[in-house]
């Protein structure tokens, strides 16, 4: 098991794109927790509508309450990572869990980066 | 002229019919008749039946044979009519020998060329009573011999764009080797495959080959095609593709892609076409196979509620959730009966 999560996670790690342009394009994701991330993602998309359904017989005043102890079962049956709880916006670059402003997706740091490198489509530097 | 003479024409059967009406009753069969009367009647029923078309193409026949005439006259004299009139006479039916007689009385009685309007009136009936026959008969393959007949000023036509043609051809070819160095050759071509289209339309329908109307070659015996023709097409597809030169080829691969939106914007782009609004609100049908009582049904009417103020979800989603409900009741019909 240990060996087929790893080379899973070797194939993850060394994704190339299945097209033919010849640009160099980089494959790796920055850091193992930034993998992790990416796999609750997919995760939550595929068990998304099974979760809504069985919440709303859960979230339910209408039907019987042992209907609805079996519903809370059931969902805690699901994998661990298929709720979208889990998932954390990191930064895309750095991968930093803290910081991130949601727009740009980016990190306080690197946005900063780029603002200041003209990199950024209407940002200016504030002054009033 | 022509249409003066037609004029003229009605004016007098309009006037002998006044007269004759009596008269008019008898002489169909035509003999105790003046000849004179006889013909303006003829022409009198034969104006009813003629349509504009054929109008057209006696004006046509005739202008054509009025250039022929012209042509001829510079050379002979009265030799032409006489030349003419047997060719008519040989080409179709012949002509009836009273309508001769009726048509040259006609031409004397009108001020104008007696000749010129005795041989348009006998070209008139001839092609008449060939139009009756060939209608008669049930073929109507006129158009051809209409087309054959009007090929002679086409070809005119053609030839004389054909000389203006190389007129042009010869004085750009000039311009082209002096100025921007593109090869001769290539405007040559242009200029031959414009000419060669012009003579390819003018003559006559050989019909030698038949239409390929429904000649479609048989469809591939494996017919989807497999992946690897798919990634073969891929491949040539990457291989030949070449960065965009400019902002314009650069929008188009965008659009190809999907990145930018097609304009004129269509506002229903993403959106499905199969359903109408009916089936996304009313559901009920749906709801078929659950009881019609108690809590269930009052969840699902409520579920149902949901899902038809929903845009978002197409309406195969929309069965599907309901489905899957469906379901899920089921496999719990046994653990809610116990309760």
């Amino acid at each position: 098991m240990a060996a087929a999560v790893l080379s899973w996670a070797v194939r993850a790690a060394r994704q190339v794109l299945p097209s033919y342009c010849t640009s160099q394009v980089r494959g790796y994701y920055v850091d193992w927790r930034m993998l992790r991330d990416v796999k609750r993602r997919k995760l939550a998309y595929e068990y998304a509508d099974q979760r809504l359904r069985i919440n709303a017989i859960r979230k339910n005043t209408i039907l019987p309450k042992e209907l609805q102890e079996v519903a809370d079962k059931e969902i805690a049956a699901l994998p661990r990572d298929s709720c979208p709880v889990r998932i954390r916006n990191r930064c895309v670059l750095t991968s930093r869990p803290r910081g991130v402003k949601r727009r740009w997706r980016l990190s306080r740091i690197v946005f900063r980066h780029f603002a200041d490198h003209a990199q950024m489509s209407g940002i200016q530097r504030a002054m009033w | 002229s022509t249409s003066s003479v037609l004029s003229a024409e009605k004016d007098e059967s309009t006037a002998s019919k006044t007269s004759t009406n009596e008269v008019a009753s008898e002489s169909k069969e035509g003999k105790a008749e003046t000849p004179k009367q006889k013909l303006l009647n003829l022409i009198g029923d034969m104006k009813v039946e003629m349509s504009y078309s054929k109008k057209l193409k006696q004006l046509k026949t005739r202008d054509s044979k009025k250039q022929a005439t012209n042509n001829l006259k510079g050379l002979d004299g009265e030799g032409t009519v006489h030349q003419r009139s047997t060719e008519d006479i040989q080409r179709g039916k012949p002509l009836n020998p009273e309508l001769v007689e009726a048509a040259s009385a006609v031409a004397s009685s009108l001020p104008l060329n007696k000749k010129q309007t005795e041989s348009e009136l006998l070209a008139q009936l001839r092609r008449h009573e060939e139009i009756t026959d060939k209608q008669k008969k049930g073929t109507t393959v006129d158009l051809r011999n209409v087309l054959s007949e009007m090929a002679i000023k086409k070809q005119s036509r053609a030839q004389r764009g054909v000389r203006i043609s190389n007129r042009i051809s010869l004085d750009l070819d000039e311009d082209i080797q002096n100025k921007s160095g593109i090869p001769s050759f290539i405007s040559k071509r242009y200029f031959c495959c414009v000419l060669s289209q012009q003579n390819l339309k003018v003559g006559r329908r050989l019909n030698i080959f038949t239409k390929a109307s429904t000649e479609k070659a048989a469809l591939e015996t494996a017919s989807p095609p497999t992946i690897w023709d798919l990634e073969f097409a891929k491949e040539v597809a990457a291989v030949t593709a070449q960065p965009p030169r400019n902002g314009f080829e650069e929008m188009i691969q965008w659009t190809k892609e999907g990145i930018l939106w097609e304009f004129p914007i269509d506002n229903e782009a993403g959106m499905e076409e199969d359903a109408e609004f009916h089936e996304h609100i009313f559901l009920e049908k749906h709801l078929e196979n659950f009881p019609k009582k108690g809590p269930i049904r009052h969840f699902m009417e409520l579920v149902i509620c949901g899902l038809s103020k929903n845009p978002y979800l197409s309406v195969k989603q929309k069965i599907e959730h309901i489905e899957w409900f469906q379901n899920y009741f089921e496999e719990k019909k046994e653990f809610l009966q116990e309760i």
